[in-house]
């Protein structure tokens, strides 16, 4: 089967300081990867570099999705080919609703693939549907994005979106802290339900609660910019009860 | 006076009895370089006052807004909003004076001017100022002067929004607290043209 990701010998830094120290990781379609790790191990640089953030520059090594050079795209050509960050900390966007923020990134991206918009009827049918996954109540499509959410409400929406771009490359950084029981239920229904044998999904965490409702097919340990182990959910249980200072 | 919102004259004193509200909203669009002065004077007890003014500027223009806030009264309300955007070598400066008479009593006053400059050559200088004679009084300002948010801007783009529109939505985002009801096309189209 070809790879949907492919990274080699990744090196990368912010400012003068190297977070990544050459990372080997493959990824094949329909996969999920819990990558864990510490604080500090570099697992947030890692969703940075694959996204495209800026100020994170990449000085050795090579990504490619889907065989193309995904280092060469920008964030939202990454986008575009089906690349999605749910984002640890959830920006605040005053003044723009949901429906319009979801409304210009759907459009944007038929536009992109030269394709006509959607009609707005069948845009906020899509919207309520996708919404009702996460059980995000029909109101929210109202609100300003993230503007006065719960820590919950945001993840919510954080997969909500998700749903709504059916990414190929869905990156899940830190999606469960900040969240009680419950509502990390319903995020991790509405991940399972997106599972496909063709979508991937890279789960980093530093916790084992998340894996528990979500079951990854492989578990990396990244320790000081490297994945210092790689292996089933066996993993999970030996960081559960040792930590990661075994590794 | 009137009780709604209208375009007022750049120049204007206004005088605001007591049970009286006044609703000032200015818009300056690229293309006019403009010279807003305004004082109100919140004369009567209880009476207040609103003003927002929303300013794009681009090229070498020039923008000057002063307003004086007189609570002469007590118990008087106002609040001022002064949001906008500089692009091109455009100048802009903002005077704002919230002056509390003694006897003033109960005032609230508020004052914010949020601004965001687009290149290194456009200019902003915002001077908010508070002339205080009461003693129990609410009065707060706030001054910014800052870019785009680099977060925001990659968040939208992480979904896929492109980044000129991307920082043309962020625009319209700083801005929304200012965009009178019913001009949001024309501001946004302005916007676009910055």
């Amino acid at each position: 089967m070809d790879k949907l990701l492919e990274i080699r010998n990744l090196h990368a830094r912010i400012g003068d300081k190297e977070i990544l120290k050459g990372i080997d990781l493959d990824i094949l379609p329909g996969q999920v990867h819990a990558v864990m790790g510490p604080n500090g191990a570099g697992k947030s640089t890692l969703s940075a570099v694959l996204t495209g953030r800026p100020d994170y520059e990449v000085t050795e090594g090579s990504i490619l999705y889907k065989g193309q050079d995904l280092l060469a795209l920008s964030p939202e050509e990454r986008a575009w080919a089906g690349i999605f960050l749910s984002f640890q900390y959830p920006i605040e966007i005053p003044g723009v609703t949901i429906t319009a923020f979801m409304k210009a990134a759907v459009n944007a991206r038929l536009k992109a693939q030269g394709k006509p918009e959607m009609k707005t009827g069948d845009f906020l049918k899509l919207m309520k549907e996708k919404m009702a996954l996460v059980q995000m109540k029909p109101e929210f499509s109202k609100r300003e994005v993230n503007v006065g959410f719960s820590g919950g409400e945001k993840k919510r929406n954080e997969i909500f979106q998700m749903a709504l771009l059916e990414p190929a490359l869905s990156i899940l950084d830190e999606t469960d802290s900040g969240l009680d029981v419950d509502a990390l239920k319903i995020v991790a229904d509405g991940v399972n339900t997106l599972r496909s044998p063709e979508k991937s999904a890279i789960i980093i965490t530093h916790y084992h609660k998340l894996l528990e409702y979500v079951q990854p097919d492989v578990v990396h340990v990244l320790k000081a910019g490297r994945i210092v182990k790689t292996g089933g959910r066996e993993l999970i249980d030996a960081i559960e009860t040792k930590g990661f200072d075994q590794f | 006076m009137g009780h709604g919102r209208y375009i007022a004259p750049p120049k204007g004193q206004y005088q605001v009895q007591s049970g009286e509200k006044l609703e000032l909203q200015y818009v300056i669009l690229p293309g006019e370089s403009r010279d807003l002065e305004i004082t109100v004077d919140l004369a009567g007890p209880g009476a207040q006052a609103q003003v927002k003014v929303l300013y794009l500027c681009r090229a070498d223009e020039k923008v000057r807004i002063r307003v004086v806030m007189h609570h002469l009264a007590p118990e008087c309300h106002s609040t001022q909003l002064i949001n906008g955007i500089a692009g091109g070598q455009a100048d802009v400066r903002f005077d704002g004076t919230i002056v509390v008479a003694p006897g003033a009593q109960k005032t609230e006053a508020y004052q914010e001017n949020h601004n965001i400059v687009l290149t290194q050559e456009a200019k902003v200088v915002t001077k908010p100022q508070l002339e205080i004679y009461a003693d129990d009084v609410k009065c707060s300002h706030g001054a910014t002067v800052g870019q785009l948010n680099a977060d925001e801007l990659f968040y939208m783009r992480s979904r896929g929004i492109p980044e000129s529109e991307a920082r043309t939505l962020q625009m319209l985002s700083f801005l929304s607290p200012v965009i009178p009801a019913g001009r949001e096309e024309e501001i946004e189209s302005a916007v676009r043209s910055l």
